[in-house]
């Protein structure tokens, strides 16, 4: 029978494994492409408050009547609420007089070319920075440097894995999303201080010992973060099915925290051993 | 250690002391809602170049006048960097924000219903100067424009000069005698009389304000809309309650699963409460708005708390089962909690650089684009603060208390 223990022994085969996964997700991502919502590609969103049913193809011919030669795209309908996508700019007074008899406008978005373009620079930069920081307070913690690199790994695998996850599942990139990989770079390394500060810097036990309370800790903390967010994307889906981009959030952080379980404790934790290991 | 004594501990009484405060900073205050909560629209406007700061100034003043004389109440214009206008509408409906901006603010001056100038006449509008209770507005007009103007203003002395903005009279100043004599002028002048001094100036300024309406220094473009209903954004938040006390429930099964002991819900729970008191009151004192973005903030400051206070507990349990005594095992716990906090700092100070790109970016150039991740960053690293420092230190006290029995 493999114990935990056992399990735990033969680690460098194990560092593989998330290595793979972010290197499956590097091809996806460049493969599939990363949908981008309407903030960073430009268009316009539409929530609708339906006041009699209709079916997607006649509200997608209605909205289509008022803006000729454009793409309308009928996202969803449900709960009386539909979401409706158009390329390009519109104009929201023609769009609601067309829906006099079919319904209201709730929320309206619409943005030109040049904020989207602005708006990709700025993540660029914000992830960027976020992440050369992060690296840098990492580096004043533990001023070493194997240790250090060992949890920057795992939280690029994290984003890395996660970005792919939208890929795979049409997650759109936005403003929204970027903000979601930014809170997984904290949760991530969260676990990440855990593990390297257990089997570093405590002296009692084995390593295998002080790994195995780590990873009791640690998976505790997964289990609990990524069910509320299981919890905020079945509100959304159900219940407010506006609030699309709270519902994105969620879903990054849930493929991020189910990667981040993989990357601290086969990834991380291997090579903290390996390192462990070379030095005596 | 007793209840007694737990209660008299300094953090203790502190985050009492706070949560009371920040209630009481809640319900005097109130908490301001973004405009995605309670309904209404951000308009995002770019000038065609960037402009230095006294040029914003006056487009910004400009788009200010004209959304006043249409009527619309509780605007806010700002200038978002040296490129950027953000306009904020409270309680419009999407329908009206078009009908609002779409508005090019056309300007008029008519003689006897003859027009005399347009907007794209003016090339420049002057200070406005008063004197007594006489006004007067300076501007210059382009080549056309004065000959124009002479030839509707001949023999005109006294009449009154009727000026619209998209159709609507907004001002009617007497024209002024060496302005109707027929010869053309690039250099012009409106004034008028008012009761007070007081009334001169505001007068005076609102012309200026109309003149440079219609001559606006830079051309500016809409390049963003972003509206939600009232209706909308009262769904948003009685879903991200529902949302936040569904989390709560999962994650106190989860602990009643993982330790078998019901009684450390309790404190994980109203740690957790007591830290959205405390940022949703301090957000109330410094008039911080709270919108979607800073909602995902505090679930995600609230969601790292709780894996602290994970941290924290297995640490004292794990200090309570190797050491023996009831003396030494107090004292193994207190360095078990020592050891806890090196990571809770450590893991808040890597979430905080995570942040800080990000609210910088919001507070230089406020909320367009990224910026609109300003109330997130805030209220994550606010939540963070008062985590690590107020809530968590009494929490890990609390533990010390349940378990020294």
């Amino acid at each position: 029978m493999i114990t935990l223990e056992r399990f735990l022994e033969s680690y460098k085969p194990l560092i593989a494994i998330p290595l793979v996964i972010t290197i499956i997700s590097l091809v996806l991502i460049a493969t599939m492409g990363i949908n981008e919502g309407i903030e960073l590609k430009g268009g316009t969103v539409v929530v609708i408050e339906l006041e009699k049913s209709v079916s997607q193809n006649e509200l997608q011919s209605i909205i289509s009547s008022t803006v000729p030669g454009q793409q309308v795209d009928v996202k969803s309908i449900n709960n009386d609420q539909a979401t409706v996508d158009i390329t390009g700019d519109t104009d929201v007074v023609k769009i609601s007089a067309a829906l006099k008899e079919t319904g209201t406008i709730t929320s309206y978005r619409s943005v030109g070319p040049v904020l989207s373009a602005e708006s990709m620079t700025q993540i660029y930069y914000a992830l960027a920075f976020a992440f050369i920081f992060m690296s840098i307070t990492v580096f004043i913690i533990f001023r070493d440097v194997v240790p250090s690199m060992a949890i920057i790994l795992a939280a690029i695998s994290d984003i890395v894995i996660a970005v792919g996850g939208m890929s795979l599942f049409g997650i759109p990139l936005s403003i929204a999303s970027v903000g979601a990989l930014l809170m997984l770079i904290g949760y991530s390394v969260d676990t990440d201080i855990l593990l390297t500060t257990r089997v570093l810097k405590r002296k009692e036990g084995t390593i295998t010992q002080r790994a195995k309370d780590a990873m009791k800790t640690g998976i505790t903390m997964a289990i609990t973060s990524t069910s509320s967010m299981v919890a905020l994307y079945l509100v959304v889906v159900f219940l407010i099915p506006a609030a699309q981009t709270l519902a994105d959030i969620a879903a990054v952080l849930i493929i991020g925290l189910l990667a981040d379980i993989m990357t601290t404790w086969l990834m991380n934790l291997g090579i903290l051993r390996w390192y462990t290991e070379a030095r005596q | 250690m007793k209840l007694k004594e737990f209660l008299k501990d300094k953090r203790v009484l502190l985050l009492i002391v706070l949560v009371i405060a920040s209630i009481g900073a809640i319900s005097v205050l109130g908490i301001q809602q973004g405009l995605d909560l309670k309904g209404g629209s951000t308009i995002q406007i770019q000038l065609e170049k960037p402009v230095d700061t006294a040029t914003m100034n006056t487009v910004t003043a400009v788009l200010d006048k004209r959304l006043n004389i249409f009527g619309v109440k509780d605007v806010k214009v700002y200038p978002s960097g040296n490129q950027n206008v953000i306009v904020e509408i409270a309680g419009v409906q999407p329908e009206d924000v078009a009908k609002i901006v779409g508005s090019n603010g056309k300007f008029e001056a008519k003689i006897n219903n003859q027009t005399a100038l347009v907007g794209s006449d003016i090339t420049q509008v002057k200070t406005y100067q008063v004197t007594g209770t006489q006004w007067q507005v300076p501007f210059t007009v382009s080549l056309d424009g004065a000959n124009r103007f002479a030839q509707v203003a001949k023999g005109q002395a006294g009449v009154p000069v009727e000026m619209y903005l998209d159709d609507e009279l907004i001002t009617s100043p007497e024209l002024a005698e060496e302005l109707a004599n027929g010869n053309p002028s690039t250099d012009v002048m409106i004034s008028g009389g008012a009761a007070t001094k007081e009334e001169a100036q505001t007068e005076a300024k609102s012309v200026q304000t109309l003149l440079q309406s219609g001559a606006l220094p830079v051309k500016v473009k809409i390049v963003g809309v972003s509206s939600v209903s009232a209706d909308l954004g009262d769904q948003f938040i009685n879903g991200a309650l529902i949302a936040g006390l569904l989390a709560l429930v999962v994650i106190a099964a989860i602990i009643i699963l993982r330790y078998r002991t019901p009684i450390l819900v309790v404190p994980i729970i109203i740690t957790s409460i007591a830290e959205l008191i405390l940022v949703l009151g301090a957000a109330a004192v410094i008039h911080w708005n709270i919108d979607l973005a800073a909602i995902a903030g505090i679930i995600a400051a609230i969601g790292t708390g709780v894996d602290d206070q994970i941290i924290i507990t297995d640490e004292v349990l794990k200090g309570f089962s190797e050491k023996k005594g009831k003396r030494r095992r107090l004292a193994g716990v207190r360095s078990q909690i020592k050891g806890a906090f090196f990571i809770i700092f450590a893991a808040a100070g890597t979430l905080i650089a995570a942040m800080l790109p990000l609210a910088y970016i919001g507070f230089s150039r406020g909320a367009t684009g990224i910026g609109v991740l300003s109330g997130f960053a805030f209220t994550t690293v606010l939540g963070v603060l008062i985590g690590i420092f107020i809530t968590r230190p009494v929490y890990a006290k609390f533990i010390e208390m349940i378990l020294d029995k």
